[in-house]
């Protein structure tokens, strides 16, 4: 129902920034061990829910109520509660169901997101595994999708002059969402996606298998930042680079919610000072990645586009700011970036660079 | 279509239709219906007579304003020829005009075409008759086999004629979003709109339609109290556009202990769904509302909640969907109802402006009529606005053979309505 109350946006207890996220992750995971006891008598997935939904929100666990139904949707083979028949909410639960319910809700009382609590999610079309602490996609990246997806396929509809076949290249893949997204909407795409954890990097290569893109995706275990050789070794030139990179200010890292303090890589979070480390970076290679008007696709922090604008012309040759897109919310979140050609002659460059 | 095959089902004659149905709409109308919002509407419906026979081919063929009208459209098609092929010197016709009489032509001409088939073959008829009376019986027999062949050939291209006459509306080849919400009556309205539901879930499968739910508002006891889905296939618009209105379902609750009888009331609204082309909506109309609003979005923030509700700000028109777990699916399954939504607001309108003068509504409009009744002691199923009556209830709800039946009467009825608007008839004073 959208009267659903809004979520206990800011968790008001984490203060103390001293001790860092692992010393208050393991203080916590003491205090929320106390789960409620397994029921006596048997209970019917509805009461299950209800019963969670308190206990989450005595607990003051965010998003009690639906936390409580897509956990338990899950464990009875559905994505949401709605769509379950009515009689299999109200029939009883097998005591080994119960049990499951029980342990897997308690892992979200300790404030586990859902999605590493059911291990899976959905991003537009797909249903990605998720494990932490690989980083989680959010609805944002869904329209930085959508982006690429239009431009590319006008792209195709109007033909690309020299016939070039389409590729993109993901710097900080996560759990593959952007780049198998692509792959599939995009029957003739082919890709490169590169994450500086192994984990992230393991969890991408399960879920091209598991959605049988395996062949059009090559994954590496590529650091941007320490190892830009090797990528530009590595790969040709693509038509499309688009990347989800870490873009918090360190600053904001503190202020987080448990849920993604606690248990997401902070790598694929932290931006740095001003959230503008990975991006200087991958801007910096982009003309060395991109093939001759190659656009590059970022999703950024609202107050990022103008100081990329500003950075960018100075610091970047043969690579041109084009515009930054807003999110439904209306922020500005997504910035394109296009790789320009210098002409061949005496007069080279000078003329574009304004 | 049969015009004639539903004839049995009905009472004969002017005197029985009316001894049937004016009864029923003395009684104030819709007390079990409690929304106001269509009240100016529904007095405009309810007080205007329905037509209660369908009739023949050679029926409507029998009609002075048939007869009329195919002279009408004649006349029409060849001063329209005369037109465009420059023979009218002296009325000089604009480029515009021009062209719309071109368009004229080319929509009227199948239509012509077979009106003059039709005389040819009365032609031969009347020669035949001449035959008939010859002197020589084998030419007689000769003559009666001809006759024959001629009669059935008439009575084809009467039917064709008929067909052609009734305009191909675009919208009866759209798809749809179907809603039903549960209506007076509690726990019960939910528990029968679920079964409606499931309904037409059967009947789009019995089609081999899609049927995808946009929205689904479950009770506590597993009924619905509201619910959608989009609803795509080859005709499917132009069928399910005559289950539109409410549905009244009379039977001893599950919920009732003491076995008393209960009336309760569930709504089906069928929104035509607009194609890309035929409908635009501005994006800065719309208002997006998500869990993600507010505080900082993007990697700041992981939720779960990834229900969307878009607002079109000018009418205040607002779409919701939460089925998915995906945002983006979310939004792009409102915006499929809204659009729905918008498009058949406009529809109403234009179809309001046009057809003001038509004497019952079924079809598009009308949606505040109870139009069916499910009466599970008798197990029957009465459809009010043609007076039909079928049996089994159960085979009913399944949403194949039987509502199948039903709701081919209620487009033949239908046709048979438009065709005599077009006629300009008022159909209960011209039997």
């Amino acid at each position: 129902m959208w009267t659903r109350s809004l979520s206990t946006s800011y968790y008001r207890c984490f203060g103390c920034r001293s001790g860092g996220p692992k010393v208050l992750w393991r203080s916590h995971a003491v205090r929320t061990c106390s789960a409620p006891a397994l029921p006596a008598g048997r209970i019917t997935p509805l009461q299950a829910v209800n019963l969670w939904k308190r206990h989450f929100e005595e607990r003051a666990v965010t998003e009690p109520e639906l936390s409580s139904q897509y956990i338990i949707a899950h464990l009875l083979g559905a994505k949401t509660i709605e769509s379950l028949e009515q009689e299999r909410l109200t029939e009883f639960l097998s005591r080994e169901q119960t049990e499951q319910i029980w342990k897997l809700c308690t892992r979200r009382l300790s404030r586990m997101p859902v999605q590493y609590v059911i291990e899976e999610w959905d991003f537009r079309d797909l249903t990605l595994k998720m494990r932490p602490p690989v980083f989680i996609p959010r609805p944002e990246t869904e329209e930085l999708v959508e982006l690429v997806l239009n431009d590319l396929q006008m792209k195709t509809e109007m033909g690309v002059p020299d016939k070039m076949e389409p590729t993109c290249l993901e710097v900080g893949c996560g759990s593959g969402a952007i780049s198998l997204s692509l792959l599939k909407t995009l029957p003739q795409l082919k890709g490169v996606a590169l994450d500086q954890s192994q984990d992230a990097v393991d969890l991408t290569r399960e879920n091209a298998l598991r959605l049988g893109l395996e062949d059009r995706l090559e994954i590496h275990h590529i650091d941007v930042m320490k190892d830009a050789e090797t990528l530009l070794r590595l790969i040709r030139p693509v038509t499309t680079l688009v990347s989800n990179p870490p873009y918090l200010f360190s600053e904001d890292m503190a202020s987080l919610e448990p849920e993604i303090l606690r248990f997401e890589d902070p790598a694929a979070l932290d931006g740095g000072k001003d959230g503008l480390k990975v991006i200087k970076q991958i801007l910096t290679l982009a003309p060395q990645i991109l093939s001759s008007y190659g656009h590059a696709y970022l999703e950024v922090d609202p107050r990022h586009p103008p100081l990329i604008r500003q950075w960018v012309e100075g610091n970047v040759d043969r690579l041109q700011f084009k515009e930054a897109r807003h999110d439904i919310t209306g922020r500005p979140r997504f910035c394109i970036l296009q790789k320009e050609e210098v002409k061949q002659g005496p007069q080279a460059g000078s003329g574009l660079r304004n | 279509m049969a015009y004639r095959r539903l004839l049995n089902l009905l009472p004969r004659g002017k005197e029985s239709a009316y001894n049937l149905w004016i009864p029923r709409f003395q009684k104030p109308p819709y007390v079990l219906n409690q929304t106001v919002e269509n009240r100016a509407k529904r007095t405009l419906y309810t007080s205007t007579p329905l037509m209660m026979k369908l009739l023949s081919v050679d029926e409507i063929f029998a009609r002075k304003s048939l007869q009329e009208h195919l002279r009408k459209t004649e006349a029409e098609y060849s001063e329209c020829l005369q037109a465009i092929s420059g023979n009218l010197v002296e009325e000089q016709c604009s480029e515009d005009e021009l062209k719309a009489k071109r368009t004229k032509v080319s929509l009227l001409a199948p239509l012509i075409q077979t009106i003059r088939e039709l005389d040819t073959k009365q032609k031969e008829i009347a020669e035949t008759e001449t035959l008939l009376k010859d002197e020589d019986p084998c030419l007689r027999e000769l003559a009666e086999v001809e006759r024959a062949g001629c009669l059935e050939d008439i009575q084809t291209l009467r039917q064709k004629i008929l067909d052609l006459l009734i305009p191909e509306e675009e919208i009866d080849l759209s798809d749809l979003v179907l809603e039903v919400t549960a209506g007076v009556g509690g726990q019960e309205a939910m528990l029968f709109t679920a079964e409606v539901f499931d309904m037409y879930q059967g009947f789009a499968h019995h089609h081999g339609w899609s049927f995808d739910i946009l929205e689904h508002t479950t009770s506590e006891l597993g009924g619905l109290r509201h619910a959608s889905a989009s609803i795509s296939g080859p005709q499917s618009y132009k069928r399910m556009k005559f289950e539109a209105g409410v549905h009244r379902v009379q039977r001893v609750p599950k919920t009732e202990k003491q076995g008393r009888m209960h009336t309760s009331t569930m709504t089906v609204a069928v929104l035509p769904q607009p194609t890309e082309i035929s409908f635009t909506i501005n994006p800065k109309d719309l208002r997006i509302d998500t869990k993600r609003a507010s505080g900082a979005g993007g990697q700041h923030v992981n939720t779960t909640d990834s229900a969307v509700r878009i607002v079109h700000l000018p009418t205040g028109v607002v779409a919701e969907c939460q089925q998915e777990r995906s945002q983006l699916k979310n939004r792009e399954k409102a915006m499929k109802s809204l659009r729905a939504k918008l498009y058949s607001m406009k529809l109403e309108e234009e179809t309001s402006k046009r057809y003001n003068q038509r004497k019952i509504q079924i079809g598009t409009k009308g949606r505040s009529e109870k139009i069916r009744t499910y009466n599970f002691s008798q197990d029957r199923i009465t459809d009010h606005r043609i007076g039909m009556t079928l049996h089994d209830l159960k085979s009913f709800l399944l949403g194949e053979d039987l509502l199948d039946e039903m709701n081919s009467s209620l487009q033949e009825f239908s046709s048979q309505e438009i065709l005599m608007e077009l006629l300009g008839e008022n159909s209960q004073d011209s039997s």
